[in-house]
């Protein structure tokens, strides 16, 4: 991958550009850190709020308007694994399949078809999910549930599984197709069945690829916004049933920071809780970043 | 263990029934794969088709050029400020990060020696694509409206989108440059001419179509989103006319406040539509380009 050849700078023009060039690629990615700082900073994090952990992650309910206040973000974080969680356990089934059927069943002319429609279906923007889910399934849970506003996190968890399934699927895809052709061919010489090579061969050997897929998918569900503010129904109690609403720490955050007195206790809270879903959003591309390393260098070797 | 099944009866220890049996299971599970494929093909037929049924009869050229109107504001009238206002977004968040995205492909592709510092980097840039859109959001309204003093304007929210479609640019500038084939670079370099003159006239010539459709995807991505310019850019309603330090109206905005007040599912439909439409237009012309040549060498 080096260049020997590109390595001695010939003139003041190449020297400019090349210059240039590094400044805006560190303009550019220093935004990333300031993103983290500044998110960090404006959340007073910093200041004993820490020692205030687990009173905000678990004890104490959101109430801005009580007195006195209390910012706990308790019911956010659970409508948000509840809603997360039946995303995933929606997509990634359906994710591998679509995969599986890409790598190793579907005809051609199929796999040509199915490319486009899956970025189709990433392609759509979140309010228009949000939108769509309201007008199909909100509106028709109102009557056959005989609910008086039909916003649940069951639906949420329903149309956040549609958004990150083309995720989960070309990444699942992928993996199945760089599985190497000679275990297929091994497998089969020996005479078992399609079956059996997808369960014990292809399945194992594109392991960390799927790992990658699921922490791909759970990483879009997480940060999803405005899908789940249209659909989960925006209330701060705390869901006991997929029937009940809820409110998604995305939710939370497109709902409260428009109406926040800039460095209040409140302001900080919803900053607080941004840094976290931050955190971990970067914590789960770094894991998805060592598996496609880890698994690019196998099918390399 | 029946899974073991070999599809030759010969074995006898296997007896015929198990044989059978892997059979059935072989079939059944590729019936269960090719339902698999058919959702993954319906979903987005069905969702756009519905769309495209219950909105088309909103759509018209009065809707798209007329300002909203009727009380409440909004159930009469067009979406032409929202149209006008995510274009303005689009193409400031655009005309911002796509000269530090090109330099920073140039860079990484061209320019830089260590393989480590590239790999860094390409983490963070891989980080900063990861962000939750929402993130951003927060951020802009924290730094560029609060700190920065720039209120809910146009200038805030182009910001925040181009700092959403900077890492979708630099990798796809990367991408194609590094497509293209080195035998380009050592025959212009062994001509003797400068490595700048290497890059205007043949690098970026062989890879302009993959970082076309770089340009195509990451302004499709930014138009759609509503989250980062909800609290940096965006307002109910806006009588039209674009100034930099003003609020404008999105059609994703606009989307969701017509929803979320419950002012016109009409619009709304409407309004989606046009959202979709456009975008697919610009997803269409992406994967032509791509089709077209990508950042093949050829």
């Amino acid at each position: 991958m080096t260049r020997p050849f590109l390595s001695k700078t010939h003139c003041w023009s190449d020297a400019a550009v090349k210059a240039l060039s590094f400044l805006a690629l560190g303009a550019g990615v220093s935004f990333l850190l300031l993103m983290i700082v500044f998110v960090l900073r404006e959340s007073s994090l910093g200041s004993g709020f820490a020692m205030n952990l687990f009173d905000f992650l678990v004890r104490e309910p959101w109430a801005p308007m009580a007195t006195p206040p209390s910012h706990g973000i308790f019911h956010a974080w659970i409508s948000t694994l509840v809603v997360t969680g039946l995303s995933l356990a929606l997509a990634i089934p359906l994710g591998f399949g679509i995969g599986l059927f890409l790598s190793e069943v579907a005809p051609r002319w199929v796999q040509q078809a199915m490319q486009p429609a899956l970025e189709v279906l990433a392609g759509i923007p979140a309010v228009v999910y949000g939108f769509f889910g309201y007008v199909t399934l909100v509106r028709n849970f109102e009557t056959w549930f005989d609910m008086s506003a039909g916003e649940c996190l069951l639906i949420a968890g329903l149309i956040l599984a549609v958004m990150v399934l083309p995720f989960v699927a070309s990444t699942a895809a992928e993996a199945f197709r760089s599985v190497a052709q000679d275990l297929r061919e091994m497998a089969y010489g020996l005479g078992v069945t399609q079956l059996y090579v997808m369960r014990r061969v292809l399945f194992r050997k594109a392991l960390p690829g799927l790992f990658a897929a699921v922490a791909l998918g759970l990483a879009r569900a997480l940060g999803e916004t405005l899908a789940v503010l249209m659909l989960a129904g925006n209330t701060v109690a705390v869901p006991h049933s997929l029937m009940d609403r809820g409110q998604p720490l995305t939710a939370l955050l497109a709902t409260e920071l428009g109406e926040t007195v800039v460095h209040s206790a409140k302001y900080e809270a919803l900053f607080a809780s941004g840094f976290i879903l931050l955190i971990v959003v970067l914590g789960i591309n770094a894991i998805i970043w060592t598996l496609k390393h880890r698994y690019l260098e196998r099918s390399h070797a | 263990m029946h899974d073991t099944a070999v599809l030759s009866p010969s074995a006898n220890r296997i007896g015929l029934e198990t044989y059978r049996f892997a059979l059935l299971r072989d079939r059944l599970s590729r019936v269960a794969l090719w339902f698999c494929g058919c959702i993954g093909l319906l979903l987005p037929v069905s969702i756009i088709g519905y769309l495209i049924i219950e909105g088309i009869h909103c759509v018209s050229w009065s809707f798209l050029l007329d300002y909203p109107k009727g009380t409440p504001l909004g159930t009469e009238g067009g979406i032409r400020p929202a149209v006008e206002g995510s274009l303005a977004l689009a193409s400031i968040g655009l005309s911002v990060a796509f000269p530090l995205a090109l330099g920073g492909g140039l860079y990484l592709s061209e320019y830089s020696h260590s393989k480590q510092f590239n790999q860094i980097v390409r983490f963070l840039v891989e980080c900063l694509a990861a962000v939750p859109s929402i993130i951003y959001g927060l951020f802009g309204y924290a730094f560029l409206v609060v700190f920065l003093k720039f209120g809910i304007s146009l200038i805030a929210g182009g910001l925040v989108l181009a700092l959403i479609m900077f890492p979708i640019l630099l990798i796809a500038v990367q991408e194609s440059l590094r497509s293209v084939d080195d035998a380009y670079r050592e025959m212009g370099l062994s001509l003797g001419v400068t490595r700048l003159y290497l890059i205007r006239r043949v690098l970026l010539r062989k890879a302009w179509r993959g970082i076309v459709a770089g340009i195509v995807l990451a302004v499709g991505h930014a138009v759609g989103s509503a989250a980062p310019v909800l609290f940096t850019a965006s307002i109910y309603f806006s009588k039209g006319g674009l100034g930099l330090d003003r609020p404008v109206m999105t059609l994703p905005t606009h989307l969701y406040n017509l929803v979320s007040e419950a002012i016109s599912f009409d619009q709304a439909f409407g309004t989606a539509l046009v959202l979709i439409a456009g975008l697919l237009i610009f997803n269409a012309s992406a994967m032509l380009l791509r089709r077209l040549g990508g950042g093949s060498t050829q």
